[in-house]
């Protein structure tokens, strides 16, 4: 199994689709089947009213079209639920659109008529056993593929765009070093070179290990306060980080609307 | 171009794409405006490149991944079914593509045709010899002689009789759609979950056929089943022609992988049995309203043998390639 399935679009750029997790697809098939419930238990209700309307009669007769009719809905809705949405929505159910993810094809093309027939046909397979066959199935197909979308040359994919906020105003992206604007250097009292070495650090430090941050940081902090006259109540990484962060974002702050939001970090968010 | 400045320049692009994506939503490509189409049919290309520049500068993972998921996006927007109409399409469907793919397939048509007529023959020697059988191989079809032993032709139709006519129609066309259906999609068991509805339904009507013969009822039997039976089984067995090119083109891919045999072979066997469903409505209809009434029995042996002629005048002739037609070959829905 793996995470991606990769397309090559018309531009010739490999784009990389991240796979529906079985999770996700569990929980939009339970939504959907929630839905047929719902209208199939109105169908019956409908049923039972024809029923108590006393049109059971055996002649030709107006009610026993209505019955013919509630009938013929509940195969249609049976057969169709999931050929109409997903061909309407191209590629998307209700359960799937509530989880964002979505039925395309292997090729990166849109899903047409055929495909999602082929799909939703050999449901009547997959759904053994409680969609047993399904899940097994999956588990040993290399784009977690039920029998349907191996025959139809489908795939699930997630369509979420990963929230990107910091802070949750704006949007930001990492920056390996800032630009030490005016702005940026009067709000944190901080030369150029300070600013953007503490600029770089941050956008680094995840990838810097514990020790390594905390041979650093003291290098980093110290000229800068002993120059201000600052302290801090103790030299623990955490400490200095949190540090960092204020000056940091005071001096996105003060940037305004350049940037919007501190672009730096999404250690900080999580 | 350093990765710092790539990024300075390109956020105000990403940043727009994400904000399109975001309005179109749930909605999709409708709730944007012309203007705001035309900047997405512009912005994708140009993101897509961004992927690829993401990677070489190898920015951090989550830059890479959020790229990559609005070029993700933007592409679900944009590459979307071509628009056809409906009619149109089912309209060249029936009248070419699907007697064209019938005669196409036909030796799947042949290997079904032939495991039902052993199916019936099997069962029918078997009702024959021992009688009894039948109860077994008709589950719940046959209503039991009363103490008398003697089975009329009262017991053949009297309970399509009783029940009300329009609902027992749509009733037996989900009915045999569905059988249908799970003929097709049984096939991907390599084929045999399709073989096991073709004997099973193959010796419930040679059962049926032994039954009655064996209560010298013959003649009643035929009028009953053949009104409907003809078309209904004619239309099973194409179904079962479908499962039998799934499951073989899986059991047996040929020169192809057995994933793109698989495929091949699904999109033909589903467009096989989705075209089957006329059938199996015109049939329910003389099911529900011809067959229960007591119209001569001679007259619905003539319906049956007409409609089952017409399906198969209609399988093999229409949609002839040649003259203009044959530029359309291969055109599906």
């Amino acid at each position: 199994m793996q995470d991606f399935d990769v397309i090559e679009t018309p531009e010739n750029v490999e784009l990389q689709r991240r796979l529906a997790g079985i999770g996700s697809r569990f929980i939009a098939g339970l939504i959907d089947n929630l839905i047929l419930a719902g209208v199939f238990v109105a169908i019956v209700v409908a049923f039972l009213i024809a029923g108590l309307a006393g049109m059971w009669g055996s002649s030709l007769n107006p009610q026993a079209w209505v019955t013919a009719i509630l009938v013929a809905a509940a195969f249609v809705v049976y057969w169709g639920y999931f050929v109409f949405f997903e061909l309407w929505t191209n590629g998307q159910t209700p359960g799937k659109k509530s989880l964002k993810i979505r039925v395309v094809r292997q090729d990166g093309g849109p899903i047409t008529f055929i495909d999602v027939a082929i799909r939703n046909l050999l449901r009547v397979v997959d759904s053994l056993g409680l969609y047993g066959v399904a899940g097994v199935v999956m588990f040993f197909s290399k784009k977690s593929q039920r029998l349907g979308g191996l025959a139809a040359g489908t795939v699930v994919v997630s369509e979420e765009v990963p929230s990107y906020s910091s802070g949750g105003t704006g949007k930001g992206y990492v920056h390996w070093e800032r630009e030490a604007t005016a702005e940026a250097l009067r709000a944190t009292g901080l030369t150029a070179e300070e600013y953007r070495a503490l600029s770089n650090y941050w956008a680094r430090r995840e990838q810097l290990s514990f020790e390594a941050r905390q041979r650093l940081l003291p290098k980093l902090m110290e000229p800068i306060l002993k120059r201000t006259g600052q302290s801090l109540p103790d030299a623990s990484v955490s400490t200095i980080e949190s540090c960092i962060f204020t000056l940091l974002t005071k001096a996105s702050t003060a940037e305004g609307h350049r940037h919007p939001s501190p672009p730096f970090g999404f250690g900080v968010q999580s | 171009m350093t990765a710092a400045w790539f990024l300075e320049t390109r956020k105000p692009r990403w940043n727009r794409l994400e904000s399109l994506v975001k309005k179109a939503g749930l909605r999709g490509p409708a709730a944007l405006s012309d203007d705001e189409l035309h900047e997405l049919t512009r912005l994708y290309p140009a993101i897509t490149v961004d992927v690829a520049r993401s990677r070489t500068y190898l920015l951090d993972q989550a830059t890479q991944r959020h790229v990559n998921q609005l070029a993700i996006a933007a592409h679900g927007l944009l590459y979307r079914r071509r628009h056809v109409r409906t009619a149109g399409a089912l309209w060249r469907f029936f009248a070419q593509d699907y007697p064209r793919l019938f005669r196409r397939l036909w030796p799947y048509m042949t290997i079904a045709t032939l495991l039902f007529a052993i199916g019936v023959l099997g069962a029918y020697v078997t009702v024959r010899i021992d009688p009894p059988t039948a109860y077994v191989l008709v589950p719940g079809g046959l209503d039991k002689p009363g103490a008398s032993a003697r089975v009329t032709s009262e017991d053949v139709s009297d309970r399509f009789r009783r029940s009300a006519k329009p609902p027992m129609a749509s009733g037996i066309m989900g009915n045999n759609i569905s059988v249908a259906f799970n003929a097709f999609a049984l096939g991907i068991t390599a084929g045999l979950g399709t073989c096991y509805v073709i004997l099973f339904n193959a010796m419930m009507l040679g059962a049926f056929f032994a039954h009655f013969d064996n209560h010298h009822l013959t003649y009643e039997c035929w009028s009953f089943i053949a009104g409907h039976g003809i078309l209904e089984i004619f239309a099973i067995l194409i179904a079962a022609a479908a499962g039998l090119r799934l499951g073989l083109a899986m059991a047996i891919p040929g020169p192809l992988k057995r994933l793109a045999s698989l495929r091949t072979g699904a999109r033909e066997a589903v467009l096989l049995v989705l075209g089957t469903i006329p059938m199996f409505i015109v049939a329910g209809g003389i099911e529900a309203f011809v067959t229960p009434t007591y119209l001569p029995g001679i007259l619905k042996i003539a319906l049956g043998l007409a409609a089952g002629a017409a399906a198969m005048i209609y399988l093999l002739t229409a949609g002839r390639e040649g003259g203009n037609g044959s530029a359309l070959r291969g055109k599906t829905l």
